[in-house]
């Protein structure tokens, strides 16, 4: 009772002291980065914080996922598909006062192709052989071959200020880029935060005093943050939150298809998965509805080896042949192929509670058509070594998604291919991956992925299992806000709060 | 107390010190997967020449001989190290991650300790009666009672019956000393209880203790001041095993409270190492659990002097 | 018999709330109505109801059946864990103390290192060593809880040595095994009997914490403190698994404390004699 009138003078303090905040946007994430170099630190709790914000490129992607401008106002292509000409925008000045040139650009692209930044993004622009300035205004690519993909490539490109071309440190604590947003603080495990940028390009813009990324590990907290409104925004929640915020007075969730799916991979140099038999009866085994319904809430669907948010490229996973849930079918398969069952299987499951669900569904379904699997529930570090040194029978795991597809088909199928931990390598998909990527007519490459996506759905050596929605929970006051399918929060510079 | 006793209880000190110093090294180690490979993740695209140079950067392609030797040496030089994808100094991170931890710390001592004497005298003197027995049972039950749960739903429930008390996260005392405890209030209670359960169970026994003393029921028969006698009899008795209680759950709380600042989102060393762990920031993690462990070794150093002052045979032993 | 339990009122509900639940974890695949791994999508977080006396959990499946094996899971981890430690500690505590001198120093120096680290870093340490699972849970509950009784048996150990019976046993020449188990041991049993009960109620609740962490029992397995942990991202839809495998872990973990604590007042003579 004394409690209660004590909380209760508190929470009048608080509120008068929330008053002079009103303008910054509190964010919770799950963990705080390892470091802000746009070029190096790759992972999601580090992108939602500087691309977009902190940083731009010289191509976007909207929320549609098309290519738009970025700091380049337009661009040319030559004829031949292998020169690419960009015109920047004018007056757009960094974080430090200085102004944003053509060497600047040219400097970030060579700091991503440096072996010694060895930025992991390097493969994305590995294409270009020349870069040119031609003037502080323009600068000229050249690529070995046409290279559809490079547009979109280089939306994930930060340009950083030229002199940082061979630093390979300050970045990663003060980032310094032309963004709407500029760095402020980073307080280890507290939170990081950013003030507007008041020599931004677009007048008007940020409208936000700044954004605060807090860092709040449990989710069940992060929850009930956003329903108190100590937190304004939660940015790439699972189903599970999203479904029982969606109840709760006080949040609006906005939901978009997401780009990243969720998979069980395959070891195709072990048996039996060497046999392409056994991966489509493991395919036809799958109910992916009921994993959807269980492990995703629903949100979610099939997925083929394409997203569907992808709407130019995409088949629609009825195509499938072996997409039929029959466990029956897959058990005949497999003993027509001659595999003795049942047959013992690992499989190791990435550490996130959607993949921990997703494996104990699939083992469930796939013990109906002969698979006896034992989950193998791992630390994150294990769990990337043994798939990075191919180590599995069967791995349940999260990958995000691109905007092309080549950009995900060819470093996974290709025979050698820097993703293929699979072990896979076929030579029709590897000569239609060839073609794929330099055909430059849209409709005569969407023929040709349409024939890599019929093969790789069934017999790939991955069972595409589900994409699932991408949610954000936003609080009533924060307005403005718009989720886009890629996961950035590009909308930041029109988010406002109520008083 | 004598010179000896302190040069042995130094050295022992040292030794302590330079074995967990070996223990975090190779542990950390022993854990798979590297920074770099944690820090690229699955499904990333790099060659093996470019993890190669990572790996470098970060100086882990040395042998482990001379990473020991390197972090051991510097130490003494007073560098405990920089954060290994950031740069930044190890120690100032520490720095900025400690204050929470020695706040809570303070508080949930002072809470702890403060509330057993009473409660503790309070079972001995209602010894057997149903009040007692309520008490007790509920001082196990604050003992058990797992602390994330409680944190957990304490949350929810405060937000239900509270919406708009902010109890999440951390503010710094001098920036706003109200929203500073007011955020410290259900955290405080998650690591005072037990603490309270444990200590006032002990005050409990030494009252006991003092209360079947004969000289204790000569002075009744002979109609002195039963409490006073029996307080200072038994907080004599109760003096070394209580502080020694204190003192280890001072050294374990200033190790961080891992759960409940996760709970809280508390920025204090738990989370720190926590993280440090998780991304495999080995110098961060050798750096902080030595200051952990420092603290611990220093606060029972500090106990076992208190006891050669109270009661010298100690220090004779 | 009827006169012990009315001496013992406290010490007798102890042992009658202990010996239900291990009853229960030792019968669950006999008591427990249901399979606790048969998912049923359709009655997927369910309140408490005839079918499911308490509820079902996020993938359908009864939450009553998962506590009772959970229960299994939990006693099985801590009472290996904790008797791992007790052989471990207490032999090399009681080491110590018999012969002393050098021997002595370096092995209570290097349980002094371990007894240094926070308990849960040290536990969370090793499990990331060897791999998150149940097993890998009972080590580390073990490393961490030797040091613990090494020191605990250490001290009594010393003061029954240099007693003059073992001294004069000593000097007629026993050997050192006869002296262990005829005079230390039966000695010391009381201390192990209350350490050991309040231990485990202790180790309990670590393994709960570990598995909050993700570090402790996988699933698909049934563990109560996995129960909480995977509940808690469910609370505001069907707050069910979580608050029972709350209480599941309270009442486990206070059953032993409950019952240290009545060992130690009816093994203690100096709280006898007090009014």
């Amino acid at each position: 009772m004394s409690l209660k009138s004590i909380g209760l003078g508190l929470l009048a303090s608080t509120v008068i002291a929330g008053g002079a905040h009103a303008a910054t946007l509190d964010i919770a994430i799950d963990s705080s980065p390892a470091g802000l170099d746009p070029h190096l630190i790759t992972a999601f709790n580090s992108v939602v914080i500087v691309q977009g914000n902190i940083y731009e490129a010289l191509t976007a992607i909207d929320r549609d996922l098309n290519v738009v401008p970025g700091l380049a106002e337009s661009w040319d292509v030559s004829e031949d598909g292998l020169t690419y000409t960009f015109h920047l925008r004018e007056g757009v000045t960094f974080h430090d006062g200085s102004e944003m040139t053509a060497e600047d650009v040219a400097a970030s692209i060579r700091r991503v192709q440096s072996e010694t930044v060895a930025s992991p993004l390097a493969s994305r622009v590995s294409p270009i052989t020349g870069i040119e300035v031609v003037d502080p205004q323009t600068v000229r690519f050249t690529l070995d071959a046409p290279f559809a993909p490079i547009l979109s490539s280089l939306s994930s490109i930060a340009i950083v200020p030229a002199e940082m071309e061979e630093d390979v440190d300050s970045l990663q604590q003060t980032p310094v880029g032309t963004g709407p947003f500029h760095f402020e603080d980073w307080q280890p495990n507290g939170y990081i935060a950013l003030s507007s940028f008041e020599d931004y390009h677009e007048d008007g813009q940020p409208l936000l005093e700044g954004v605060r990324f807090n860092f709040v590990p449990e989710s069940a907290t992060r929850q009930v943050g956003v329903v108190s409104g100590d937190y304004g925004l939660l940015p790439g929640i699972d189903p599970a939150t999203a479904l029982q915020l969606q109840g709760q007075p006080g949040v609006t969730v906005q939901e978009t298809r997401d780009l990243s799916y969720t998979l069980v991979g395959m070891n195709v140099t072990r048996e039996p998965f060497d046999d392409p038999a056994v991966r489509e009866a493991f395919n036809l085994a799958l109910d992916r509805q009921e994993i959807i319904d269980g492990a995703l809430f629903g949100a979610g669907v099939p997925a083929g080896p394409l997203s569907p948010a992808l709407t130019s490229w995409a088949l629609d996973p009825s195509e499938y042949s072996c997409y039929g849930a029959d466990p029956e079918a897959a058990r005949a398969m497999l003993e027509e192929a001659g595999v003795a069952l049942p047959v013992q299987l690992t499989m190791n499951v990435l550490p996130r509670q959607d993949a921990r669900d997703i494996a104990q569904i699939v083992q469930q379904q796939a013990a109906e058509a002969g698979f006896e699997i034992e989950l193998i529930n791992q630390e994150i570090g294990q769990f990337v070594q043994d798939w990075r040194n191919s180590n599995f029978d069967l791995f349940v795991s999260a990958n995000g998604g691109s905007p092309d597809p080549d950009e995900y088909f060819y470093r996974t199928f290709y025979g050698g291919g820097s993703t293929n931990v699979f072990g896979y390598a076929d030579a029709e998909i590897d000569a239609w991956l060839d073609e794929g990527r330099s055909e430059t007519d849209q409709g005569a490459r969407k023929a040709i992925y349409d024939q890599v996506q019929r093969k790789l759905a069934c017999e790939g050596p991955i069972a595409h299992v589900a994409y699932g929605s991408l949610f954000t929970a936003v609080n009533d006051a924060v307005e403005g806000f718009e989720i886009y399918p890629n996961g950035r929060l590009t909308s930041l510079v029109d988010v406002e709060i109520a008083e | 107390m004598s010179s000896r006793f302190l040069v042995t209880r130094l050295i022992d000190l040292a030794v302590v010190l330079f074995g967990v110093s070996i223990v975090v090294f190779l542990m950390i180690r022993l854990i798979p997967g590297d920074a770099v490979a944690i820090m690229l993740g699955a499904n990333t695209e790099i060659t093996p020449e470019r993890i190669a140079e990572l790996e470098r950067r970060v100086g882990l392609d040395q042998p482990i001989l001379i990473q020991y030797f390197n972090w051991f040496t510097g130490l003494f030089r007073g560098d405990l190290g920089t954060s290994i994808w950031t740069g930044r100094p190890v120690a100032a991170e520490i720095a900025a991650n400690i204050w929470p931890t020695f706040e809570l710390t303070f508080l949930s001592v002072l809470v702890g300790a403060g509330l057993s004497i009473p409660l503790g005298a309070f079972m001995a003197q209602a010894r057997g009666k149903g009040a007692e027995v309520a008490v007790r049972i509920g001082a196990i039950a604050g003992l058990t009672i797992p602390s994330f749960w409680l944190g957990i739903v304490s949350i929810f429930l405060l937000s239900k019956l509270l919406p708009g008390f902010s109890a999440l996260g951390y503010v710094p005392f001098t920036e706003d000393p109200l929203g500073n405890l007011q955020r410290m209030i259900l955290p405080v209670i998650a690591l005072s209880l037990p603490m309270l359960a444990n200590l006032s169970r002990l005050v409990r026994s030494a009252m006991l203790d003092a209360l079947g003393q004969d000289y204790i029921r000569t002075a009744k028969a002979k109609g002195a001041s039963k409490r006073r006698l029996v307080y200072r009899h038994a907080m004599r008795n109760a003096l070394i095993p209580f502080i020694t209680s204190v003192g280890v759950a001072t050294g374990y709380l200033l190790g961080g409270a891992i759960v409940v600042e996760q709970v809280f989102a508390i920025p204090g060393l738990g989370r720190l190492v926590l993280g440090a762990i998780a991304e495999r920031n080995y110098p961060l993690v050798q750096a902080t659990i030595l200051v952990m462990t420092s603290a611990f070794v220093i606060v029972n150093f500090l106990v076992d002097l208190l006891y050669a002052v109270i009661d010298p045979r100690v220090s004779r032993r | 018999m009827m006169e012990f339990i009315r001496k013992n009122k406290l010490l007798t509900f102890a042992l009658g709330f202990v010996a239900i639940q291990v009853l229960l974890a030792i019968f669950a695949p006999v008591v427990a109505l249901h399979d606790p791994y048969a998912q049923v999508m359709v009655e997927r977080m369910k309140g408490p109801n005839l079918t499911n006396w308490l509820g079902t959990d996020q993938l359908g499946r009864d939450v009553l059946a998962r506590i009772l094996f959970g229960y299994q899971v939990s006693l099985m981890t801590c009472v290996t864990a904790v008797g791992l430690a007790l052989v471990a500690g207490g032999t090399l505590g009681m080491l110590a103390a018999f012969y002393g001198g050098w021997l002595d120093r370096v092995l209570m120096r290097v349980m002094d290192v371990l007894f240094a680290f926070p308990i849960m870093l040290l536990a969370i340490g090793v499990i990331a060593v060897l791999g998150p699972n149940v097993w890998s849970a009972a080590i580390a509950i073990a490393i961490v809880y030797t040091p613990i009784f090494a020191r605990l048996l250490r001290g009594p150990a010393l003061v029954i040595c240099e007693s003059e019976y073992v001294m004069g046993a000593r000097a007629i020449g026993a050997s050192d095994g006869r002296i262990v188990f005829l005079h230390l041991l039966p000695n010391l049993a009381s201390v192990i009997l209350v350490q050991t009960s309040l231990l485990l109620s202790a180790a309990i609740l670590v393994e709960a914490s570990l598995s909050f962490l993700g570090l402790g029992a996988q699933p698909p397995v049934p563990s109560l403190g996995l129960m909480l942990s995977e509940g808690r991202n469910f609370l505001l839809l069907s707050p069910w698994p979580a608050i029972f495998a709350g209480f599941a872990i309270l009442f486990l973990s206070f059953g032993f404390n409950l019952l240290g604590d009545a060992l130690r007042d009816t093994l203690d003579p100096r709280l006898k004699n007090a009014s």
